[in-house]
């Protein structure tokens, strides 16, 4: 009895853990996926693992530069791969694209301009429910000569100077799915239900990166294995498992105990990760944390509607009164980062110039007289008070998210010494997002994040058109309800300009205006993580939607 | 009895059709779409999108005429689409199922034959050494939060012994293996899950088995079984428990009938591809089809087997009848 004991405390003293190699990597994720047809999926999860098995013409990579993929080279305008001609008094663009002579699909079979001209077909289908279209509808048509099929000259609608950003504009393999929309492509619905990304997920030839799937559970893990004829290096890790793990209180649990080798960027948040790097730096654990920051931004819409909100000096003073840089050190143990207008500091288009952006800083002095300018007067109870009102707001954000309450909670501290109330009012993120915010159905504040790629035009979250409204079937994320002329007009002129510096004099003048008018309060930036064992080299995390996945076939586990 | 059972079953189909016309409009009645869901989440979805995808759905037709055509659908066999995971919901749900049942199953019958065994022990001697001991036992597993109990099972028997996989439902890649060596794979994924839930339920079904026991060892055609002369055994499985087994088989029959909704935090807590938490997300999410199927298995269940119960009353005591 005495030696179980022994033996038992032990065991419970020295947890081995063993270094992966390039058998196997397990990688823990804790969002749910689906099946992985590039054209129908949606979720993060799924867009994670599709770059392990399905490539792009071009993408962004950790550098936040457009790189070419499937494609030789990116046609540009100065090269002469690329022009602007007239069709029936509209500017069009025309670009050659020529796809890389070693891309073949998982079985062989080589990729052509078919199979991008078959995807653009399925996409625009009215018999497949593709969430957004405008990728496959800004190409107008794609041609190319049958001597030269990896030759293709694509039409766009319009002249946009971004037209050879299409890193979600995957082929699809005709020689596979091109019998499954034959035969089903007119029922509603009848290609995605057969399509064998459903029915067969495991058939190489739908893939054409450096892994192919040789395992799928859905709600549980898919399983990858090297593609034979990737067109790039060849992969060195011979497995990698993508395993679903929902709770994230157990991720850590998880790695201990060896069932996952690593944690996504889709798998912590923060303040588990901060706790796991301290722990891990104590026992000497084999795991690196790995932190970057990412194009998210962590924002407080505020309603123009509401009649105290609608003084900008209100606004203004709301900032004023919040030292952003003490509570990223505070909440965040300085892991993200300040943030100052929508624009994030890895994007070109990012400016602090004070002729442009005003910053705000933290100043109570300040936003005290802002609020006495406005005729917001301290009561007796220390609140203010306007004609007989209160200073007084609902400030809304999803429940259970444990930073966002964190923050709420500081935030409403800060404001109350400045005496505005502040009642906080939390949603499940179902209603919150289906209902609260699309409709606007909000008096006061609501925080939340938006996720932008570098280079972006802000039309759907700053555009005056891009008000929710029963009108426009509450399409659009303009949450404020926010209206400025020259931000619309600027909007509508950058994507049709191919000079880089009027671009970013355009993108400075929207940082300028949303700075002014505080539509919406900034927060910080948040960050991406991941945990990797210590022996993972050339993981590289990206900060943005095309994921470190992307380069898999660099990681090799020495 | 046959009459009885024919009726009860079709009580239970006109209570299903009835529920799941109210489920359905109540889902309809809830925020959060399909379609909005994925306005919230793509700043790039234009208004014309909007339009056509909920036509394309048919969230712009009215409850009742949406659920006219789901009705219409699954009569013909087929259960529909999973909007969320983008596969036929029978795909999706047929193995998910199947492996809820087989942790609901193993736990309730772990849980039965401990949790009998020591409630009619606790009963022979009330307030003795070892009911003492079993009354402790029991009020800390009904009182010990299934989530907190399955972290800490974690912990020591994955991450410090290492005996058990932290989560999973079987080892990644051993499925085609031979029966034997994948039968014993996923009974080693089950025995944390099931500790996990049948910790909570022993206790449960001890307390039960206790109380009904003293109740019935109270009684005088006890006393008289044992004044006939009766072996100690017989008197306590063939007289006094087969008495107390009425609440007993209801406490059962509720248990098994909660599969779905009493294996979620379990589920989650040991990443088993089970069921439960399939449901909740395809509730959060809107996700119709997968919603009302579960809805309809779930009711199914909870109806069969209150039925079953009500059989198995009329073998536990015969003065029962169905006439």
């Amino acid at each position: 009895m005495k030696y179980l004991w022994t033996c038992l405390a032990m065991s419970l003293a020295l947890p081995a853990f063993a270094a992966p190699d390039n058998s196997e990597l397990k990688i823990g994720i804790s969002q749910e996926f689906e099946n992985m047809n590039p054209l129908i999926m949606s979720m993060m999860a799924t867009t994670y693992m599709s770059r392990l098995v399905g490539r792009a013409l071009v993408t962004l990579d950790a550098d936040n530069r457009w790189v070419p993929q499937l494609a030789k080279d990116i046609p540009s305008l100065e090269k002469g791969t690329a022009k602007i001609v007239e069709a029936g008094g509209k500017k069009k663009i025309v670009a050659h694209w020529e796809i890389l002579d070693k891309a073949n699909w998982g079985d062989g079979t080589p990729m052509t301009c078919a199979d991008f001209a078959f995807a653009r077909e399925v996409a625009l289908s009215p018999t497949v429910s593709v969430g957004e279209r405008e990728t496959f509808g800004l190409v107008e048509k794609i041609d190319w000569d049958p001597k030269t099929p990896k030759k293709c000259t694509f039409t766009y609608e319009k002249a946009r100077w971004d037209f050879y950003q299409l890193p979600q504009f995957y082929p699809l393999p005709k020689h596979v799915e091109g019998p499954v929309f034959e035969k089903y492509g007119k029922q509603k619905e009848g290609y995605e239900k057969n399509s064998n990304y459903v029915k067969a997920p495991t058939t190489p030839g739908l893939y054409n990166g450096p892994y192919v799937i040789s395992e799928v559970k859905l709600g549980d893990h898919v399983t990858f294995t090297p593609n034979a004829h990737f067109y790039g290096e060849k992969a060195k890790i011979r497995k990698i498992i993508v395993k679903l793990i929902s709770n994230t209180g157990t991720m850590e649990a998880n790695l201990r105990s060896g069932t996952i080798d690593m944690v996504s960027s889709l798998g912590l948040a923060l303040d588990q990760a901060i706790a796991f790097e301290k722990k891990a730096k104590a026992e000497a654990l084999p795991f690196t944390v790995l932190y970057t920051p990412s194009s998210t931004y962590e924002h407080i819409d505020i309603n123009l509607d509401t009649p105290a909100l609608k003084d900008v000096r209100v606004r203004k003073a709301l900032l004023h009164g919040i030292n952003r840089e003490d509570l990223v050190k505070a909440l965040f143990e300085g892991r993200q980062s300040a943030a100052y207008h929508f624009i994030s500091p890895k994007d070109p288009w990012y400016t602090t110039d004070p002729g442009y952006v005003t910053t705000y800083r933290y100043s109570k002095r300040l936003a005290q007289k802002l609020l006495d300018e406005a005729g917001w007067k301290v009561g007796p109870d220390g609140y203010r008070v306007k004609d007989g009102k209160r200073l007084s707001f609902v400030f809304m954000t999803t429940s259970g998210n444990k930073t966002r309450e964190l923050v709420q909670t500081y935030l409403q501290e800060q404001w109350k010494q400045l005496g505005i109330e502040v009642l906080i009012k939390n949603e499940p993120a179902k209603v919150f997002f289906g209902e609260t915010t699309r409709k606007r159905k909000f008096a006061g504040l609501v925080m939340f994040a938006w996720v932008s790629a570098p280079e972006s035009n802000p039309r759907s979250t700053l555009s005056s058109k891009s008000i929710p409204s029963s009108k426009n079937g509450w399409a659009g994320q303009n949450i404020s309800g926010w209206v400025n002329p020259e931000v619309d007009q600027a909007i509508e002129a950058i994507d049709l300009e191919f000079d880089a510096k009027k671009r970013l004099q355009y993108a400075h003048e929207l940082q300028k205006h949303y700075t002014a008018d505080v539509p919406v309060l900034p927060m910080f930036y948040r960050s991406d993580i991941s945990v990797i064992p210590k022996n993972l080299k050339n993981y590289r995390m990206t900060g943005h939607q095309f994921a470190e996945t992307n380069e898999a076939e660099k990681w090799t586990l020495e | 009895m046959l009459t009885y059972i024919l009726r009860r079953v079709l009580q239970t189909l006109v209570v299903i059709a009835l529920l799941s016309y109210v489920v359905f409009t109540l889902m309809a009645l809830m925020p959060g779409d399909p379609v909005e869901m994925m306005i919230a989440s793509n700043p790039k979805i234009t208004a014309e999108d909007i339009v056509r995808l909920r036509e394309f759905y048919g969230l712009d037709q009215p409850a009742w005429k949406r659920y006219a055509n789901w009705v219409g659908t699954i009569s013909q066999g087929d259960l529909g689409y999973s909007r969320t995971y983008r596969v036929p919901v029978m795909e999706l749900m047929g193995p998910r199922l199947l492996n809820t049942l087989i942790l609901s199953v193993c736990a309730l019958s772990f849980s039965l034959l401990v949790g009998i065994t020591l409630g009619v022990l606790s009963a022979l001697k009330p307030g003795g050494r070892l009911d003492s001991f079993f009354s402790v036992f029991s009020f800390a597993g009904i009182s010990i939060p299934s989530f907190w109990l399955g972290i800490m099972l974690i912990i020591v028997f994955s991450v410090k012994l290492g005996w058990f996989p932290a989560g999973g439902t079987q080892t990644i890649g051993m499925e085609g293996a031979s029966w034997y060596r994948e039968f014993f794979d996923r009974g080693w994924y089950l025995v944390l899950p099931v500790m996990s839930l049948s910790i909570q339920q022993i206790g449960t079904f001890m307390r039960y088995a206790r109380s009904a026991m003293m109740e019935v060892l109270r009684l005088d055609f006890i006393r008289t079984a044992k004044a006939k002369g009766l072996s100690r055994g017989r008197v306590l499985w063939k007289h006094a428990f087969r008495n107390a087994l009425i609440p007993l088989i209801t406490i059962a029959a509720l248990s098994l009938s909660n599969v779905f909704s009493g294996a979620i935090l379990t589920e989650t807590v040991f990443s088993y591809q089970g069921v439960g938490k399939l449901v909740y997300d395809s509730i959060i999410a809107n996700d119709f089809n997968v919603a009302m199927v579960s809805f309809i298995i779930s009711v199914s269940m909870v109806l069969m087997m209150n039925l079953v119960a009500d059989i198995l009353y009329g073998f536990a005591d015969p003065r029962i009848s169905y006439s």
